[in-house]
């Protein structure tokens, strides 16, 4: 019976032994994984062309009526942000010959002067450009006033599209590449202006272009493309203390396939 | 086996009083069979392991009693007591306060150790099995340890007991 005792004790002490070193022991745990804090950069195969034949939906229009441009500057360079949008602008190339008034309300210019390769973004390109005088701060008399000289071109004339040297701002792509840090793209342009200066100056301006893929709508689909950049507007002769010397310029465009 | 959550509370609920009661026991036994001891104070404390089994199994009662409160119908038994077979063997342990059944000293560790089996299985399902869960043995070695503490402590109380009421002894 005594063997038997310390017998049992001995399988039991044994037993109780390898439970603990076995819930001591961590070599089967494994370490957690880090945590990622990588942005998942996942582009598309989506390709989008232009066109204006109404009712083919291979070809992507400009919905205007759905986009805007707008801008802000901190007012005095130091306070709360001023903001404004442009009224009237395009997705076109101007050129030279271009630069004219158009007795219309409606777009000056066929929008069709981009294309967008979700996937092949050195095949992605835009030009552009907006109406200066077309600016809109939600001030009437600053928007027909002062505004005016101080971006250096001329009133609106009602019925007429200015798209003469002095009421535009134009950009042109000249390279888009991918964003290696977001799902974004980096877009090169060429900003042209003329603002207060002799003649138009045209400077290299990089920008982030965004995409906002094409999804269904009731009747149609729709995409949207994002572009955010900086100009110095002193570049450009702008000498009101009004703004800071960095004006950001917010462009969001729709387009759909009606 | 049932293996939902609440049965493996349960399980280890069983093995939290009961499982630690066979080494306590076969310590006591050994130490009290070395020849230079048995007439000591230890060697008589043997009669008093199934009565400190019996203390363990009455506070599992009422830990049931307790998580029945206040509903002792026989439905919210049904439902709230999981592993019933577990559970009706644990309580029989209280029998052990019956001077016929703790007579008979081997009959507490036989019971008991149909609990530390549980934790036996445990492990060796550890050892048979490369994907088996250290957090498992880790579970069931803090109950293990919590058991043995429990045990003690009952066994501890009673030999107090004897101590300062030596008729306790005697009935």
């Amino acid at each position: 019976m005594k063997h038997f005792n310390k017998m049992l004790l001995a399988i039991l002490v044994l037993i109780s032994s390898y439970g603990l070193i076995a819930s001591c022991t961590n070599k089967n745990i494994p370490l957690p994984a880090s945590v990622s804090t990588g942005v998942i950069i996942n582009h598309g195969n989506h390709i989008h062309l232009s066109g204006l034949t109404v009712g083919d939906t291979t070809q992507w229009k400009f919905d205007k009526a759905h986009s805007s441009v707008n801008w802000s500057s901190p007012f005095e360079g130091v306070g709360a942000p001023l903001t404004g949008k442009f009224n009237q602008f395009g997705v076109a190339e101007v050129t030279t010959a271009k630069m004219l008034s158009y007795a219309t309300t409606a777009q000056p210019l066929p929008d069709t002067s981009w294309a967008f390769y979700e996937n092949v973004p050195a095949k992605t390109h835009f030009s552009g450009y907006v109406q200066i005088n077309q600016v809109n701060t939600g001030e009437p008399g600053r928007d027909g006033g002062c505004l005016v000289s101080t971006l250096g071109t001329t009133a609106i004339v009602t019925g007429t599209q200015n798209l003469s040297v002095t009421n535009v701002a134009l950009i042109k792509t000249t390279k888009v590449e991918f964003d290696p840090l977001s799902n974004n793209y980096i877009a090169t342009f060429n900003f042209t202006w003329k603002g207060n200066l002799g003649v138009p100056l045209t400077k290299s301006i990089v920008g982030k272009l965004t995409y906002i893929p094409s999804a269904v709508f009731s009747t149609h689909h729709e995409f949207g493309l994002s572009l955010a950049f900086q100009i110095n507007c002193r570049d450009y002769g702008i000498t009101s203390a009004n703004v800071a010397d960095v004006i950001t310029i917010q462009v969001n465009t729709n387009f759909n396939n009606q | 086996m049932n293996n939902d959550l609440f049965s493996a509370i349960s399980r280890f609920e069983l093995m939290a009083f009961f499982s630690g009661y066979p080494l306590i026991y076969t310590l006591t036994l050994v130490i009290a069979g070395n020849d230079l001891l048995k007439e000591k104070f230890i060697g008589r404390t043997i009669p008093l392991l199934p009565l400190a089994y019996a203390l363990v199994g009455t506070l599992f009662l009422g830990f049931q009693f307790k998580k029945l409160f206040p509903d002792y119908s026989f439905e919210h038994i049904r439902l709230t007591i999981k592993q019933p077979g577990l559970v009706a063997w644990g309580l029989l342990s209280i029998l052990f306060w019956i001077p016929t059944f703790n007579r008979k000293t081997i009959l507490s560790l036989l019971h008991s150790l149909v609990f530390f089996v549980l934790l036996a299985t445990d492990l060796f399902m550890l050892l048979s099995s490369q994907s088996a869960d250290n957090n498992m043995v880790r579970n069931d070695m803090e109950v293990y340890v919590n058991s043995l503490l429990l045990n003690v402590g009952a066994f501890a109380v009673l030999i107090t007991l004897c101590y300062f009421f030596p008729s306790f002894k005697k009935k």
